[in-house]
Parts: structure tokens; C-alpha cells; sequence
């Protein structure tokens, strides 16, 4: 029974980390539309700046993470300005492979910047861990889940009650109205980046101090973050959560008890929830489905 | 259709280069790479990329030829080794190592770094009889497979071996104990593992659970919290270096204190550092590992005159090479057998000269292994390395302890 709460603990703790990736992943979706394969360097990148800010230039952290997320906010806003915006108008493949391409020149800037060599990053969070009944729990994984939560809060109200956040769901759900009521549409959509760039920030954040910081660090979770993603619904922020942690839980669980899954066949088990939410649900648990005339 | 004509003429010049570089290698006098005045050396290793740290044994070895260069070389020949950036990406490596045997035409292939990107150039020098000198990987299968691939040879110990001496020293010093492993699910890990239950060899100390993990995960924590439950009271971690450092940091988040046995590629000093978490993390403390180079932080060689030297080279060509980076000394140490080697192959070298002393070597006196440690191998042996020392972690670093330990496969 230990065993199998205590991975169900460290499952949460995993789960986390998707779910907050996962989240960013989201706000892009919501706000523009689309997949932005590059989320994951993006947040690694921010997360970056964060370990420069306090490792080489000493700043207390809480500065040093402001900085960071403003950094981020311009980052993402000038990337879409930049990058994305002239290739919005044509297919939605044309901005996918945009975001692919993204992917590959941030992760080689990493490297050419900051060396493939691993790096810590401080957790804001103490990294004692509580004991229950046999049971570790770290309080630095209650404060990921903490963060992430909270996150989805402020994300709701966001959307619900400022001007901002309304334009933005305007301007993502039907742009050419929206233009007509006087939305500017390509300016929000650059805001919707900023955004989503700021939680991959907080995402990076929250992930370095238990997987350690190298330009790789987020390849492997922008997966999980996909399969949280389309399992809670790809345009639901309480979805991207709870679908990261029950992935997380999920994949431990089956890792653990189902033999032949072990530790080798967890990514394809992160893949196969994937192909069966679309298969049989596509609008994931908590997403809305969308129906189109034709 | 209107390209198909170019596609032709583009294959016509490629057969014609290619016949014309046939013909030019079938009337050259002599082996390639060699001339009155230089012995040209080539391979690949990552100077870019995520493994990009290790290319420190490039810069290390080369620094070693310049140095023995500037003494006049090996039999007036001045030794030139070129090495390009394969960026870890065994694709890379067959291209650039095509690139050095056809156009730039080396004696031999030195020095080539990493696992996948060796095997993936083995078979294609052995077919042309070009010697792939003490590839960078201690990967069994280098040494085990002689006989099919007489030109290749590795250097460092084989993973099996350093395994193997995990286990003996866990069954000679820890008698009772339960071990549990965390691996890469590849060959590397399972060659450390092999070795490690081959070390304790059926004696009490075993091992009670072992899970591995794909180099694709994100974390190992799951993996971790299942060795915890299983009561064991040692841990062995098989890693590459950010899992091993977030093995070490899950145990202590999960409140695991085992005591903690490691293989060289998982101990380097900086993961140490990390996996320590600003000294927080105490599990860090007394792991033990295997070491066979000198460490050049290590206080107790500040005054051997082989690491003297060592700075010394360094400083004079490799500047602003990073002298604490023990895989400098790999370099060194590596170069330093290859001119042994080379002095052997008297006044006209030849490839066959050269594999035919990679089959009889015996170096006692590399100065920049640990004390006692020889360069042997045999006609069908081609483990150079198999022996090796343990050292611990303190909090002022890792201590080389006890006497020399031999593997024999």
C-alpha cells in the first residue's frame, strides 16, 4: 500500500510538471489557434535567463524570476511579431512547421549559448520532504501542483473578467468579427504569445530543480505536456492540469504494475492516450467540442 | 523529366571520382596519411551539441602530439590529427569519417568519441583495413569482438569491467548487502549491470531490484520511489550524468539514505556538485567509484610531475583549456599510447604495422593513468584497460582508496 500511494506521490509530482507545460500549450491553442511545437525550447530558454540572472549575475530570486517573466511576455510577444505573424494568414501547417523549425534554431541557441553542460536551478520551495504514514512528500512538489493550480485560477478569471482576455477569446474564435468590432487582432494574438511564453517560463521554473537545466531539458516533457494537453481538452486550462496529473499518476502506476509497460514503453503509453482521446474523445475531458457547418 | 538529365550527368561524375580516387589508392606506394615528414591521424567528436563537454579529449590529445611535435615528433615525423565535429550524431560521424579516409586520406582514425557513433563507422573501416584507433566509449563489444573487427580497439575500461569491480569490492566490503540498480535500458547499462552481478558472484550482498529507464523520459522518480521499497540499502547508479544527478536527488526527496555505488561516466565531479544541492543532500557523501586517470583536482597529485606537465602543455597548447577538466588528462593520457604505439612501427609505418602492434602492447609507464596501471592486450584481447582503483566522495571531493583491482573477462 506504501508502494503504491508513494507513486501515486511521485506520479502527482510528475504530473505537475506536465500539467504546467501542458498549460502553455493551451493558452497558444486558445488564444491563436494553434500548436506551438516550440513551447518547450521556449520555456527552456526562459529558464535559462532565470539560472543566468541568479547563478552568474547573483539576484535574488524572486527579481531574477519578475525579469524573467517580462523577458519572456517581449520574447514571446516579438517572436509572433516577427516569426509567426507573416506566415498566419495561409494554412495552419505552414505556422506548425513554422513552430518545428523554431524548436530546432532555439534548442541549437541554447547549446551555442550556454554549452550542453547540466545546470541547477534553485526551487523557490524548501526541498524538505514531509513523511506520512511512510509516504514522502515533498514540499517542493506540492508547491509545483500549488503553482499550477493557482495558475488555472488566475487564467480563468482572466479570460472571464478583463477586457484584455475577452478581445483575446474575440479575437482566436472569430477573427475577422472580431477585427470588425474594432479588436486588434494581431496585436492580442502577439499578447496571447506573450502569455503563453511567461507560463512556459513558470513551467521552466518549476521544472529545473528536479530535472536539472540543459538545452534538452523540456523535450521530454513537451510530449507528456501534449498528452495532458489533449486528454483534459486542448482548449481547457483546468483540462491541461488535471489531465497532467492523472497522466502522471497513470503512467506510474502502469509502469510499476503493468510488467512489460516497465520504464521503456512509458512514452509510448503517453502516445497511445493521445491517439485514443482523439480516436474516441477528441474533445479530451474538460474541452469543448466544436461544430462546424459544412 | 527536365531534371533527369542532371540527375545523370551527377551520377556519371560521381562514378568518375570515385573509380579516379580507386585507381589513385591502388598506385600509391606506401599506406595513406604517411609521408617523409607526417603522420596524419583523423576522427570525430562532439564540439557542438549536448555532449559537446567531451571534446575536451580532442583538445587534450592534441595538445599531447604538439607537445611530442615540437620534440622533434615520432621518427621525424611530426604527428597532425584533425578531428571534426560529429555533434554526437552517429550519422555525422560516417560522413565525416568518409570524408577523412577518402579526401583527406589518414592513416588512421583516432580517437573517435562515443557508443552509437563507433559502431556506426566499425564496420565500414574494417572493411577497408583502416585502423579505428582506441574509439572513446567503453562499450564491450569494442574489445569482445576482435575477431570480427580486427582494426577497431577501445581504451577506457570496458563497462562489464567497471562493473565487475563494483561488485567485488560490494562483496568484499559490504557483505550483507541488498542492492538496487537504476540503468539506461541500452547496452551501457546493461553491461555495468551484467559486470556488477558477475563482481559479487553469487556471494551474499546481491542485487534485490534493478529498473531502468529511457534516455527519452523526463524523470526517474517513479523509478526511484519502486528501488526505495524494495529495502534495499544500496543503490547503484548506472547514468548518464542527468539522471544520475536526479537519482540522487529523488532518494533524498523520497528520505532514502542508501549508500551509493557509482561508474565513472555517472561520477564526473561536477555532477557530484549538482547531485549535492549546495551540501544539502547528504547521500551524496561516502559513494563510491572507480577511477583509472589522474585527477588533476585532486590534491594529492598538486606536486606528480606527470600532471606538472600536463598543466604545463596545456597551458602552452590548448589556451584557455580548462585544467581541472579531467577528460584533458584522458586526452593526454590516450595520445601518449598512440605515440608509443607509432615509435613502434619503425622507419616506414604501415597500417599493418600499426594493428600488429595494437595486438602486442604493454605500456607500464603511461604517466597520466594511476600508478601501476598498464596498457596490455593481446592477439584477440583488445581491452587495453582493465584496471583500476576506487576512490570516495568527501566533501572536498573524491579520494582514490585501496589497491589496484584487475578484471579478467
Amino acid at each position: 500500500m506504501t508502494n503504491f500511494l508513494q507513486q501515486v506521490v511521485s506520479g502527482l509530482a510528475s504530473g505537475g510538471i506536465y500539467g504546467a507545460l501542458a498549460l502553455a500549450l493551451v493558452l497558444i491553442h486558445r488564444a491563436t489557434g494553434v500548436i506551438n511545437f516550440a513551447q518547450g525550447e521556449m520555456a527552456t530558454f526562459s529558464t535559462y535567463i532565470l539560472w543566468t540572472l541568479t547563478q552568474n549575475h547573483g539576484w535574488p530570486y524572486w527579481p531574477a524570476l519578475a525579469v524573467t517573466l517580462a523577458i519572456s511576455f517581449a520574447g514571446g510577444f516579438g517572436v509572433h511579431q516577427l516569426v509567426v505573424r507573416p506566415v498566419e494568414r495561409g494554412s495552419v501547417l505552414r505556422v506548425v512547421i513554422v513552430t518545428i523549425g523554431l524548436l530546432l534554431l532555439i534548442n541549437g541557441a541554447m547549446t551555442w549559448i550556454w554549452s550542453g553542460e547540466v545546470r541547477s536551478v534553485h526551487s523557490p520551495f524548501p526541498t524538505r520532504t514531509i513523511d506520512m504514514g511512510g509516504v514522502a512528500i515533498s514540499i517542493q512538489d506540492l508547491g509545483t501542483i500549488g503553482v499550477s493550480i493557482g495558475v488555472v485560477i488566475l487564467l480563468g478569471l482572466f479570460f472571464r473578467f478583463t477586457k484584455v482576455g475577452l478581445a483575446l477569446r474575440a479575437a482566436a474564435t472569430n477573427p475577422a468579427e472580431a477585427r470588425l468590432v474594432g479588436v486588434r487582432v494581431p496585436l492580442l494574438l502577439g499578447v496571447g504569445w506573450g502569455l503563453a511564453t511567461m507560463l512556459g517560463a513558470i513551467a521552466g521554473a518549476l521544472t529545473a530543480p528536479t530535472v536539472f537545466l540543459d538545452p534538452n531539458m523540456m523535450q521530454a516533457v513537451l510530449i507528456y505536456a501534449f498528452a495532458a494537453a489533449v486528454l483534459g481538452g486542448i482548449d481547457s486550462p483546468v483540462g491541461a492540469v488535471v489531465g497532467g496529473l492523472l497522466l502522471g499518476v497513470g503512467l506510474n502506476l502502469l509502469g510499476t504494475y503493468v510488467n512489460f509497460v516497465g520504464a521503456d514503453l512509458r512514452l509510448p503509453a503517453a502516445l497511445s492516450v493521445i491517439l485514443a482521446v482523439l480516436l474516441f474523445r477528441p474533445a479530451g475531458l474538460f474541452g469543448h467540442r466544436v461544430v462546424k457547418r459544412v | 523529366m527536365t531534371r533527369k538529365p542532371i540527375v545523370f550527368v551527377a551520377l556519371a561524375v560521381a562514378l568518375t571520382l570515385g573509380a579516379s580516387a580507386l585507381a589513385g589508392s591502388t598506385r600509391a606506394t606506401g599506406d595513406p596519411g604517411i609521408t617523409p615528414t607526417s603522420i596524419l591521424l583523423g576522427g570525430t567528436v562532439p564540439l557542438s551539441g549536448v555532449a559537446s563537454a567531451y571534446s575536451a579529449v580532442a583538445v587534450g590529445a592534441s595538445a599531447y602530439f604538439k607537445y611530442v611535435n615540437a620534440k622533434g615528433g615520432v621518427g621525424g615525423r611530426q604527428i597532425n590529427y584533425k578531428y571534426l565535429d560529429d555533434t554526437y550524431n552517429p550519422a555525422q560521424t560516417v560522413q565525416l569519417t568518409r570524408q577523412l579516409v577518402e579526401q583527406d586520406k589518414v592513416f588512421a582514425i583516432f580517437n573517435t568519441l562515443g557508443t552509437e557513433t563507433n559502431l556506426a563507422i566499425r564496420p565500414y573501416l574494417n572493411q577497408l583495413k583502416v585502423p579505428q584507433l582506441f574509439a572513446a566509449s567503453g562499450d564491450t563489444s569494442f574489445g569482445a569482438d576482435a575477431a570480427t573487427y580486427p582494426q577497431t580497439i577501445g581504451f577506457f575500461p570496458s563497462y562489464q569491467a567497471e562493473g565487475w569491480a563494483l561488485g567485488q569490492y560490494m562483496r568484499k566490503s559490504h557483505p550483507k548487502a541488498k542492492i538496487a540498480v537504476i540503468a539506461q535500458n541500452d547496452s551501457y547499462g546493461r553491461d555495468l549491470l551484467v559486470g556488477l552481478n558477475r563482481g559479487l558472484g553469487g556471494g551474499v550482498a546481491k542485487v534485490v531490484a534493478a529498473q531502468n529507464y529511457e534516455v527519452t523520459a523526463s524523470d526517474v522518480g517513479s523509478q526511484i520511489a519502486k528501488l526505495k521499497s524494495s529495502g534495499a540499502d544500496t543503490l547503484a547508479i548506472f547514468a548518464t550524468p542527468q539522471f544520475a544527478i536526479q537519482s540522487y536527488v529523488f532518494a533524498n526527496k523520497l528520505g532514502w539514505k542508501p549508500f551509493v555505488i557509482t561508474n565513472a561516466v555517472s561520477s564526473a565531479s561536477n555532477i557530484m556538485l549538482l547531485a549535492s544541492e549546495g551540501g544539502q543532500n547528504k547521500t551524496v557523501l561516502g559513494s563510491v567509484s572507480v577511477v583509472f586517470l589522474k585527477d588533476p583536482t585532486d590534491p594529492k597529485w598538486s606536486k606528480d610531475p606527470a600532471i606538472a606537465l600536463y598543466r604545463t602543455i596545456l597551458a602552452r597548447y590548448a589556451k584557455g583549456a580548462n585544467a581541472k577538466d579531467v577528460y584533458h588528462v584522458y586526452g593526454m593520457a590516450v595520445a601518449y599510447a598512440t605515440v608509443n604505439l607509432l615509435k613502434r612501427l619503425g622507419k616506414n609505418p604501415t597500417r599493418a604495422g600499426l594493428i600488429a602492434a595494437v595486438d602486442s602492447m604493454n605500456i607500464t609507464d603511461d604517466p597520466f593513468l594511476l600508478p601501476g596501471i598498464a596498457i596490455k592486450t593481446g592477439p584477440g584481447d583488445h581491452f587495453p584497460l582493465s584496471q583500476m582503483y576506487f576512490q570516495q566522495y568527501a566533501k572536498t571531493g573524491w579520494k582514490q582508496f585501496g589497491s589496484l583491482v584487475s578484471y579478467k573477462g
